[in-house]
């Protein structure tokens, strides 16, 4: 692991839990349990494409974990966590079947994705199938915040590169 | 590689499908007049709201830490304070016929409808 | 602005994807200042007024469980405490030492080795009852059916089958007109022995409901393990809702939504055994051949606002069959049946039409009887 791979990862964890934090401080844009923008997804999805799955997961992991102390609470983490995985797990199978111009596209499913990790961990903590009628909501919120970040991603991918 | 349009395509289904699902699932409404309030999965409370006859207010602690100010109504009820970061659950305002109940994540709080479709007892 | 795509479709995608989000924030900026108002107009100091906290102790829920007269025994009473739910547990404890059977020195004991006793004032009362009964059924329930049951073991639960001969003596003792009763003595011939159990649940369900009824619940439900009796509506007004047990299975065939009366069945399922040839023997016995009745029915449910009375009827009703029953409830007028045949039919007495709703899938066909007697 080189420093500039190092330094880089570390900038990109920066940039994603400054992001996070900041958007805990935004009051909730609709009243339905777990529904957010998911601004640091951006980085997620960027590192996906710039640096690889490996880098990617360290990053996602120390952004929750981080990410939770500073905003938010040991709950938070889980739903975050179950979100997390599940995203990074279909972005990876994703990545190979996506040209340059589609990362958005990545990042819409690996919202959705992210979605029903939420939900499952959520149905273990309340013990009970009744939440999982806000599934399609929060599956929906998802797949337009994650245009919407996906979108800025491949922004930066793009951007990145020419600077690169 | 699959084309952007045949993915757009593929997605905005989705989309509507999910956007027909959530119309439902947040317009759904259940019967029944008793509510029960749940911390971890458990119940901790059963109020029966057509009993209610004044405006009532309590606040529900949380082991973890934290607390929800719930106020009840005649026939609904809703949390009116919390001291949560997103405060979706005040923001979810009253509950007093649909079927998506009021939840509140950081505190594992849950206010919803009492299943009542059940018979009071069997006869044998 | 962002290169997704050179094509304008997806520039079209983009802008409406903008507008969702601008929808989906515009929703909940609508609806923050108004919940805000709300939070600090519900929020007063809990110094509610006294006055409102006693109308809703009015509509407080009292309930108690226990075990007695070999059954799990619940009530949930609205406008009451604990207190008097003691007293009715008592009551019921002590209504059990005075006429079990199985306790050596009840009051029902003694009159069966004695041939004589002296009732005290409940048990009197329940047996003057239970001959009444025993009469309007025309002997189809008899309380003296005891030696019988116990001779095919359901006492003890050593079931087995007795021979003919052994039945045809005791059937001599089974005649519930035997059995005298002049004021609180009590007596019954050489021999006879008498059990009160066979309506003991019903009896205990008006005994608890009067005392509620006393003590001013306007609403209760009491469930003495499956013999259930209710006073007046739920608190909201609704009417309770009674299942009906499935004969052939644990679910329930129907549900009956009644107010103030007592729902009661009975059926072969309850207490049973099966002989060394397959044949299943319940412990439901006709008194005339001292056997298990076979009337084709494998339950029978009695809806009234007596529960000694409905406990009485199901077991009668149960044992005259179909179309006895029919004619039985046409005489009466004052209950309503559910009858279920072993050929998989739901039989329900015209008064019950608007109030009886079969279980769907549970199989069996409903048919509603009596209808313009």
């Amino acid at each position: 692991m080189n420093a500039k791979r190092i330094t880089t990862m570390g900038l990109l964890t920066a940039v994603a839990l400054i992001i996070f934090v900041i958007e805990a401080q935004i009051p909730p844009l609709v009243p339905v349990p777990g529904v957010k923008l998911g601004l640091a997804n951006i980085i997620t999805v960027y590192a996906m494409f710039a640096l690889g799955p490996r880098d990617t997961f360290m990053i996602l992991m120390v952004r929750i974990l981080l990410g939770s102390v500073f905003a938010g609470s040991l709950m938070s983490m889980l739903f975050s966590l179950g979100g997390g995985i599940c995203c990074f797990l279909v972005m990876l199978l994703l990545r190979r079947i996506l040209s340059q111009d589609q990362i958005w596209i990545c990042s819409v499913i690996g919202a959705m994705a992210h979605g029903i990790g939420q939900m499952a961990v959520t149905v273990a903590v309340y013990r009970t199938g009744q939440l999982l009628i806000y599934l399609p909501v929060l599956m929906l919120s998802g797949m337009i915040a994650g245009a919407f970040t996906g979108m800025c991603a491949q922004l930066v991918v793009k951007r990145m590169k020419s600077i690169k | 590689m699959i084309r952007t349009r045949t993915w757009i395509i593929i997605l905005a289904a989705l989309a509507a499908v999910l956007a027909l699902l959530s119309f439902f699932s947040l317009t759904a409404k259940k019967e029944g007049k008793t509510v029960q309030i749940l911390q971890d999965g458990v119940v901790i409370e059963e109020i029966d709201l057509s009993t209610v006859t004044s405006e009532r207010s309590f606040t529900v602690e949380w082991t973890g830490g934290g607390s929800n100010i719930i106020t009840v109504q005649p026939g609904r009820i809703r949390v009116t304070e919390a001291d949560c970061p997103d405060r979706v659950c005040v923001d979810q305002g009253w509950l007093s016929d649909q079927a998506a109940p009021i939840v509140c994540m950081p505190h594992r709080l849950m206010i919803r409808i009492k299943d009542s479709g059940g018979p009071d007892a069997v006869s044998q | 602005m962002i290169k997704v795509d050179r094509r304008p479709f997806a520039r079209y995608i983009l802008i409406a994807l903008v507008l969702c989000l601008m929808a989906l924030s515009g929703c909940g900026a609508e609806k923050s200042p108004a919940s805000g108002q709300m939070a600090e107009e519900a929020v007063r100091p809990s110094s509610q007024d006294q006055a409102s906290k006693e109308q809703d102790n009015a509509l407080r829920e009292a309930s108690i469980s226990f075990f007695a007269m070999d059954t799990f025994m619940e009530i949930r009473a609205f406008g009451t405490d604990e207190a008097l739910l003691a007293s009715v547990e008592e009551a019921v404890e002590d209504l059990e030492k005075r006429i079990s059977v199985t306790v050596p020195d009840s009051e029902i004991s003694v009159l069966n080795s004695e041939g004589r006793a002296d009732l005290s004032e409940v048990p009197a009362r329940m047996l003057k009852r239970g001959l009444e009964l025993c009469e309007i059924t025309g002997g189809r329930l008899d309380l003296s059916i005891y030696p019988v049951v116990r001779a095919w073991g359901f006492t003890t639960g050593e079931h087995r089958i007795p021979q003919q001969s052994e039945l045809s003596v005791l059937l001599e003792k089974v005649d519930y007109t035997k059995i005298s009763l002049s004021g609180s003595e009590a007596s019954v011939e050489e021999g006879m022995e008498i059990d009160l159990g066979s309506v003991g649940k019903g009896f205990a369900a008006d005994l608890i409901s009067g005392m509620l009824t006393e003590g001013g619940v306007k609403s209760a439900l009491i469930n003495l393990g499956g013999n259930v009796q209710t006073i007046g509506a739920k608190p909201d007004g609704s009417l309770w809702k009674i299942a009906v047990q499935d004969p052939r299975s644990a679910g329930i065939i129907g549900v009956v939504e009644t107010e103030g009366q007592a729902v009661v069945t009975s059926g072969g399922y309850e207490r049973y055994f099966e002989g060394e040839d397959g044949t299943v023997y319940w412990h439901i016995m006709d008194p005339e051949t001292g056997a298990p009745a076979r009337s084709g029915l494998i339950s029978a449910t009695a809806i009234g606002s007596e529960g000694m009375y409905c406990d009485a009827l199901s077991t009668a009703l149960f044992v005259m069959g179909e179309e006895e029953a029919l004619s039985f409830w046409r005489e009466r007028g004052d209950f309503e049946m559910i009858l279920v045949t072993d050929d998989g039919r739901m039989l329900a007495s015209a008064g019950l039409r608007g109030r009886f709703s079969a279980q769907p899938g549970s199989g069996y066909e409903l048919q509603f009887i009596g209808e313009g007697k």
